[in-house]
């Protein structure tokens, strides 16, 4: 199931999609229209579930027509994953953006990654739940074996190697090294759950699972390295 | 989706997160520590103690915690530990797992609403000490204030519920037999549990402000509320340095004796007139100065006292009379029936032995002896140590009484690294 992947362009936040283009009018009222469609939709997901919304029901929230939404989004599975790269995207940033994390240890600022997805995260809690198990069917648009979705691991995967990368001695081989970054991936899964599942005042214990979970990981892939 | 709330999925997804719980307790904290191989814990031991015997205490002093706390008050009563371990461990911190400027910056937004930097004019993102749960950073507010910030490492508060909670359950057959009793837990549980909220803790500091306003040589920081919550504690900067740092300018024996009766004082001013204690010795929470002033810093484990405790305390304590008379038995029996408990035979055997065998020599009651008491020999030190592992295997020790003698071996021990020649019982007849 894992394939090694090559890191694209090192440094520099890729991609950055939070943020809009500059570009034309029309494309800047194409941009809040889309905007429009995603904020209704999370909305409905939120608060009546992901299963029973329809994108008729998103449009007429977001006040267009159904099939405008379609010249935007195939489906709501797509209006979802777009949400989901705003968050990856928007996470990369803030590690990247954030000149304090430059010369942080590699625990830092992979805490800073996981923490601003799920600060992204935090206000549509419900949808995620919902999202989660929707994910797991086979056939899901949102699951793992879709193509789109597949991608967006890929882009999370490359970012977290990248990060490695820099922050771990290159020379000596490590046997861990090539699958850490997807391992990452699985312990970000599964540190959403453990978000999910808390309910301790200010999500208190997933503060102190991910600091203690990373900072354990962390130190093995440098044992490793040794 | 409310359907999917008790689906078998659901079900597991909560088990395996409660399992993560689990791991985020001490024993996380004790993986963690092995996986990095932090060798900070000092060993200045004697090197005689027996392996099984060093092993506990290394144990113990990686778990630190509440875990550790239990530990000591086990080893107090079964003599598993050499008393000079006992002494140190009295004197560990509960150190809580560092947290990198990114947590501590989250931790203190989700606190008080917004980032440090936003907050103070200048913040030093690298904590300059441990404190009890947390780590404690430098700070200039806005007005141009320098302050110390104290924030809590997250979730502490359950990792002890849940430390507590596993104690209970291996202690079961050590408190059938009474070796542990159940009051002595819940006593410490709730004791600690107390200390993760700074708010009370802010309370203790402006309580103590108030009530150690006639000591002239101690200080106490004042609070910053605004800059305070349940997880952040914000206060004034104390001058003044920790024992190691003072000492290692080599004080004269002058200035170690008047710090020494100054320590000494502070403590019998609040278990007999306050009534209540500063009960964490932890060297860390007391600053020295070269006018022999003291900062007090981290409040967190007060022992407020029982006016009757104070009051049996203030009876007892330079007791004129002899030891074996029937009016010092009295006043003995009549306070362990005040708090409900029963004094066993042997529990006031080993009263009178502590009393005769420590107390008096440390303390005599003679008003005409005005002498200084040495704490520089270590014979005291063994005494107490003795006598009190006696009196703790007799089961008579009052739960109200174990915070405060840990504040008291701490108080011995931090007079005996000074070498400080005090006049104690001329101090504490001020305050009978």
């Amino acid at each position: 199931m894992i394939a090694k992947k090559k890191p694209t362009s090192r440094a520099k936040p890729r991609g950055g999609g939070a943020a809009p283009r500059p570009v034309g009018r029309r494309a800047q009222s194409k941009e809040a229209i889309r905007k429009r469609i995603v904020t209704a939709a999370l909305n409905l997901f939120q608060t009546k579930g992901f299963d029973p919304t329809t994108t008729k029901a998103i449009a007429r929230k977001a006040g267009i027509a159904e099939g405008t939404v379609f010249n935007y989004f195939k489906s709501k599975e797509d209006i979802a994953l777009h949400f989901f790269e705003q968050e990856v995207d928007q996470a990369i940033a803030a590690v990247r953006g954030n000149p304090r994390l430059r010369k942080a240890p590699l625990e830092e600022k992979l805490f800073t990654l996981v923490h601003s997805q799920l600060e992204f995260l935090a206000p549509h809690e419900r949808f995620i739940g919902a999202a989660f198990i929707h994910a797991l069917k086979p056939a899901s648009a949102l699951g793992i074996f879709s193509h789109r979705a597949q991608e967006l691991r890929h882009r999370y995967v490359g970012f977290v190697q990248e990060l490695f990368e820099e922050s771990l001695p290159k020379q000596q081989h490590n046997p861990l090294s090539w699958v850490a970054p997807e391992a990452f991936w699985i312990f970000y899964l599964g540190a959403l759950l453990y978000w999910l599942h808390d309910s301790s005042p200010g999500k208190q214990h997933t503060l102190a699972f991910l600091d203690r979970s990373l900072s354990i990981g962390v130190s093995m892939l440098k044992q490793e390295r040794r | 989706m409310t359907s999917e709330k008790n689906t078998p999925a659901r079900r597991a997804l909560s088990m395996a997160s409660m399992g993560a719980d689990i791991a985020g307790s001490y024993i996380g904290y004790l993986l963690q520590r092995a996986f990095l191989g932090k060798e900070e814990v000092k060993h200045r031991l004697k090197s005689t103690h027996t392996r099984a015997a060093r092993r506990m205490r290394d144990e113990m002093q990686s778990l630190r915690g509440p875990a550790m706390k239990i530990g000591q008050t086990l080893s107090l009563q079964m003599g598993v530990l050499p008393d000079e371990t006992l002494a140190e461990l009295a004197m560990l911190q509960r150190e809580a797992p560092g947290m990198h400027p990114s947590l501590v910056r989250v931790q203190v937004k989700g606190s008080l609403g917004r980032e440090p930097e936003e907050i103070f004019r200048d913040f030093t993102a690298e904590p300059f000490a441990a404190a009890s749960l947390g780590q404690v950073h430098h700070a200039v507010t806005r007005e141009g204030q320098r302050v110390a910030v104290k924030i809590q490492y997250p979730g502490i508060r359950q990792t002890i519920e849940t430390d507590f909670t596993l104690f209970r359950t291996v202690s079961k057959p050590a408190q059938a037999s009474g070796h542990v009793p159940k009051a002595a837990i819940d006593e410490m549980e709730q004791q600690i549990l107390a200390e993760t909220d700074y708010r009370r803790e802010a309370d203790n500091i402006e309580f103590f402000q108030q009530q150690l306003a006639p000591l002239s040589f101690v200080k106490v920081p004042r609070v910053l509320r605004q800059y305070s919550s349940d997880k952040v504690l914000t206060m004034s900067l104390m001058p003044g340095r920790h024992l190691d740092g003072f000492l290692a300018q080599r004080p004269s024996q002058k200035l170690r004796n008047e710090l020494g009766a100054n320590l000494f004082e502070l403590f019998y001013f609040q278990v007999l007139k306050v009534e209540a204690l500063h009960a964490d010795p932890h060297w860390g929470n007391y600053l020295f100065n070269d006018d022999a002033r003291i900062g007090l810093v981290d409040f967190g484990c007060v022992k407020y006292l029982r006016p009757e405790s104070a009051a049996y305390l203030r009876s007892v304590f330079l007791y004129p009379g002899a030891t074996d008379s029937a009016d010092f038995r009295r006043l003995l029996e009549r306070h362990y029936a005040q708090v409900g408990e029963k004094l066993s035979p042997a529990a006031r055997r080993a009263l009178i032995r502590f009393a005769d065998n420590f107390y008096r020599k440390v303390y005599p009651p003679e008003p005409e002896k005005q002498q200084l008491f040495d704490f520089g020999d270590t014979t005291f030190l063994q005494d107490y140590l003795r006598e009190s592992k006696n009196l703790f295997r007799t089961h008579g020790v009052l739960t109200e009484f174990i915070f405060m003698a840990r504040g008291e071996m701490g108080l011995y021990q931090t007079l005996h690294r000074l070498r400080a020649r005090v006049p104690t019982s001329q101090i504490v007849r001020k305050y009978l």
